[in-house]
């Protein structure tokens, strides 16, 4: 598998990349950004919080804010599994560093890229707002995208990652 | 070194700080004793510190002020305005030039020059026969040898031309010894005089055991260009005869320079016959009691600078850390001794938690400064700000004593200082206008600080002619902030004052207007996670409240449950608890509930909260909670218990939920969160308003 990211391409600097699924779509955001990846513990929810913030967690003494990052992408809520977890992310909001957990329905795999090789997202024909993905990796017959993070997660409204919302919507329902 | 400067500085702020609210409190209460003794104490303590740290300048400056509130003291002058006005500007000057000491700046170096000046006038104001008494302090040391001179200095007339203050030469001679300074005119018609040349000359008598080489350093710069007589005189306690003094003082002010051979035939004279006995005689007791009261000011100053120290902040922050974790680590600790159900691990973890406590207190009170301390930078800004706009304004302080974080109070100042300054200038109407409104005469601003919750709340309320909410209403419109049919609450239109560009002021003065916007203000509030709210009536006057956290981020509360989630309530505002039962809340139309007889508004914060499942038992709890000057219900499931909890911040996502202020962790490592019952308390008032509506 790791084979398949070797540089082949010159120029780009290689970076670890951590990919994490979401109601069955890849996607991936470089490890730099992720301090730990922590089992599901009890959620403290606060009360009259947008639908996204699930709420809050213990993290080694520190309080935690946690995204339920299907929400936000306007998906159906998270089911918690044996394999949902959350991400621990160090994102920067307006030259601001915070820490943020964002639940995923599980992680598949770390792996090193060349930068050259992420291919720029296509402006047509993508379900997503363009300025939330930085790119594709196409792996065999499936794309993994690759996440801005610091964008999606910096916005504290309902914004959904999708354009589509209606139509992703009829697709659920299909 | 440069460290130790920064020591000085550091030092000299707060004596300075210490310097304007006693000379502030003395003035309004000239004849307290003990404040110019404070004040005394405190210029002294200035004096040696700069001398020590060879800040010449700053030390001989700071000595002639201290001369005068010495002679205060004993009362051999009186107090007066002049006096202190001139000892607030030395303060200014001082403030600056404790980082300019060599007094590069010119403009420094000017002020300086000037004030010397005044203050030398003041000092002269006694006469100059009592000046020897003053300065025989600096004669302690004198024991043997010493000579009296006779110094005639006369500088040229265009002495003023290249800056220099002949005074301060004076000064400097008469800083050497017992001295008799007579000064002279050269007399000259009205038709040629010329305000810019120097017609003054001096004769000063000095009685010092320094060599006349020093005498002649202290001119060393208009040598040249000034005549200069140095003579030694053949006695040695001539400056404190009495016989000698009327003598040369009868040449006061006349026009020509007292002869040599005149004062040594006058010497001859009294020399001999008085000079022994009765000048030593008298002299020497004064001197011997006031060395006595030198020693004891130094000690009472010494006491006091030993009783703090300096920590740099990183310290503490690190120390408050450092409780946070030990207050959570036994909350642990108590939870396992309660399951374990040991005797003596009981014990030890309830002394524990008693220590930790008391440290806690203590971690926290060093972080916190009354807020006085402000307060009196602002007495200083009304009393100036004041005189300068011909207003008479009584400024009253209220809850000085109230505490808080040290790095709040630094960045409110200016903001406070925008608004009394706003208030000052266009609030407070004139003193005639005020008494034709039959107010009185004198405007009264206040500036009143109390605790409300975890909260600090500061108003600024002045009874000056108020803001007219129309004229804000019609220029918001004018601006396009807002369209002119939409209705607005007086609390939305007062908002306006705090957007940008937003200035109803027609004419814009020196004192406001220097840039500050309300709109800085706001923010400067906002960054302190508080908030302002103006209210203002015309004709009345008006009141600005800000409302600012704590920032104790460790407080004391309730551990309470609602649909099994942990929320603490801040035990400060926590009054009293009872049962009733769900029923009761429920058929509960008007959401009142009589508890002890007194009607009670209360808050099912199950429903505000919008938890859906029933609770699992009949009875609530109903805790009473106080704020501002009302009491309301909240209803939880249960109380838990008293819980000590460090607050945490749950992050900027929780923006919209500020009536969580915060989290804790509990001993079981799970999260209760924290409420600020005063915006549940708004939060619910304005949804049951839109219920009615």
């Amino acid at each position: 598998m790791k084979a398949e990211f070797s540089n082949e391409q010159a120029g780009g600097e290689t970076k670890s990349f951590l990919s994490f699924k979401l109601d069955n779509e890849n996607f991936t955001i470089p490890v730099m950004k992720i301090m730990e990846i922590l089992e599901v513990p009890k959620i403290t929810k606060v009360p009259q919080a947008p639908n996204f913030l699930v709420g809050v967690i213990n993290l080694r003494g520190a309080v935690l804010p946690v995204i339920d990052t299907r929400v936000k992408f306007s998906m159906s809520p998270i089911e918690y599994t044996i394999n949902t977890c959350i991400l621990v992310l160090s994102i920067e909001v307006n030259d601001e560093v915070i820490e943020v957990g964002a639940l995923v329905d599980s992680v598949s795999e770390v792996f090193e890229l060349n930068e050259a090789r992420i291919l720029p997202s296509p402006t047509i024909a993508t379900k997503y707002r363009a300025d939330y993905i930085k790119g594709m990796i196409q792996e065999d017959d499936h794309f993994l995208m690759v996440l801005d993070i610091d964008k999606v997660f910096s916005s504290n409204d309902l914004e959904s990652i999708s354009e589509y919302k209606e139509e992703k919507l009829d697709e659920t329902q299909d | 070194m440069d460290e130790m400067k920064e020591t000085y500085i550091q030092e000299a702020n707060e004596l300075l700080e210490n310097l304007e609210s006693s000379l502030l409190s003395l003035e309004s209460n000239p004849n307290d004793g003990s404040n110019i003794e404070q004040v005394f104490r405190v210029m002294h303590t200035l004096k040696g510190n700069s001398s020590m740290f060879g800040l010449t300048k700053i030390a001989e400056f700071v000595h002639d002020l201290e001369t005068i509130y010495d002679k205060i003291r004993q009362n051999e002058m009186q107090l007066s305005k002049p006096i202190l006005d001139t000892t607030l500007l030395a303060l200014d000057h001082l403030n600056k030039i404790i980082i300019d000491s060599e007094l590069e700046e010119e403009d420094n170096q000017l002020n300086h020059t000037n004030l010397i000046a005044q203050i030398h006038t003041f000092i002269g104001k006694s006469g100059s026969v009592e000046k020897k008494e003053d300065s025989s302090v600096e004669t302690e040391q004198d024991v043997e040898g010493p000579i009296t001179y006779h110094v005639m200095f006369a500088p040229d007339a265009s002495i003023f031309l290249d800056g220099t203050n002949p005074l301060i030469l004076v000064s400097e001679l008469t800083g050497l010894g017992k001295n008799i300074v007579i000064p002279h005119f050269k007399a000259q018609s009205i038709e040629e005089f010329n305000p810019l040349d120097c017609i003054t000359f001096w004769d000063v008598f000095i009685e010092t055991d320094k060599s006349i080489d020093d005498i002649k350093d202290v001119f060393v710069f208009v040598e040249d260009s000034s005549t200069i007589v140095i003579n030694e005189l053949k006695y040695t306690n001539l400056v404190s005869n009495k016989e000698f003094g009327e003598y040369v003082s009868s040449y006061m002010f006349k026009e020509k320079s007292i002869d040599v051979n005149e004062i040594n035939e006058l010497a001859d004279k009294v020399g001999e016959s008085s000079v022994k006995e009765s000048s030593k005689a008298v002299e020497v007791t004064p001197v011997k009691a006031q060395t006595e009261a030198k020693v004891t000011t130094k000690k009472e100053a010494k006491e006091k600078v030993l009783s703090s120290i300096r920590v740099s902040s990183d310290k503490l922050d690190e120390l408050m850390n450092l409780v946070s974790e030990l207050v959570t680590t036994q909350a642990s600790l108590t939870l396992f001794s309660q399951k374990n159900e040991s005797p003596e691990l009981e014990v030890i973890s309830e002394n524990i938690e008693k220590l930790s406590r008391r440290l806690r207190d203590i971690a926290f009170g060093m972080t916190l400064v009354p807020i006085n301390n402000m307060f009196s930078r602002f007495q200083r800004l009304v009393r100036d700000v004041s005189n300068s706009l011909g207003k008479e304004v009584q400024f009253v302080t209220e809850g000085g004593e109230t505490e808080l974080d040290k790095s709040i109070i630094e960045t409110l100042t200016d903001p406070l200082m925008h608004i009394i300054r706003n208030s000052l200038d266009h609030g407070l109407e004139l003193p005639e206008t005020r008494e034709e409104q039959n107010k009185p005469r004198k405007g009264t601003v206040k500036l009143k600080a109390f605790y409300s919750g975890i909260s600090v709340y500061i108003q600024i309320i002045d009874d000056g002619k108020g803001i007219d909410a129309e004229i804000i209403r019609n220029k918001a419109i004018a601006k396009g902030f807002v369209s002119p049919e939409q209705e607005l609450s007086d609390k939305e239109i007062f908002d306006f004052i705090f957007y940008p560009g937003f200035s109803t002021a027609e004419v814009v003065t020196d004192i406001s207007g220097r840039g500050v916007g309300m709109d800085v203000v706001k923010r400067n509030i906002t960054d302190l996670k508080g908030s302002i709210v103006v209210e203002s009536a015309v004709g009345v006057g008006t009141t600005l409240t800000i409302k600012l956290p704590l920032s104790l981020s460790i407080i004391d509360g309730l551990l309470v449950e609602i649909a099994k989630v942990n929320y603490i309530i801040p035990l400060s505002v926590v009054n009293k608890c009872y049962e009733v039962s769900n029923s009761e809340m429920k058929g509960n139309f008007n959401k009142l509930l009589v508890l002890d007889d007194k009607q009670i508004p209360f808050i099912n914060i199950r429903r505000e909260f919008g938890y859906k499942q029933q609770p699992d038992e009949e009875k609530s709890q109903i805790i009473v909670v106080s704020d501002a000057d009302r009491k309301v219900g909240i209803s939880v499931d249960h109380i838990v218990g008293e819980y000590q909890a460090v607050v945490k911040p749950i992050g900027k996502y929780y923006k919209n939920q500020d009536f969580i202020s915060g989290a804790t962790i509990l001993g079981d490592g799970s999260i209760a969160l924290v409420m600020d019952s005063h915006k549940i308390i708004d939060l619910y008032t304005e949804h049951s308003k839109l219920e009615t509506k």
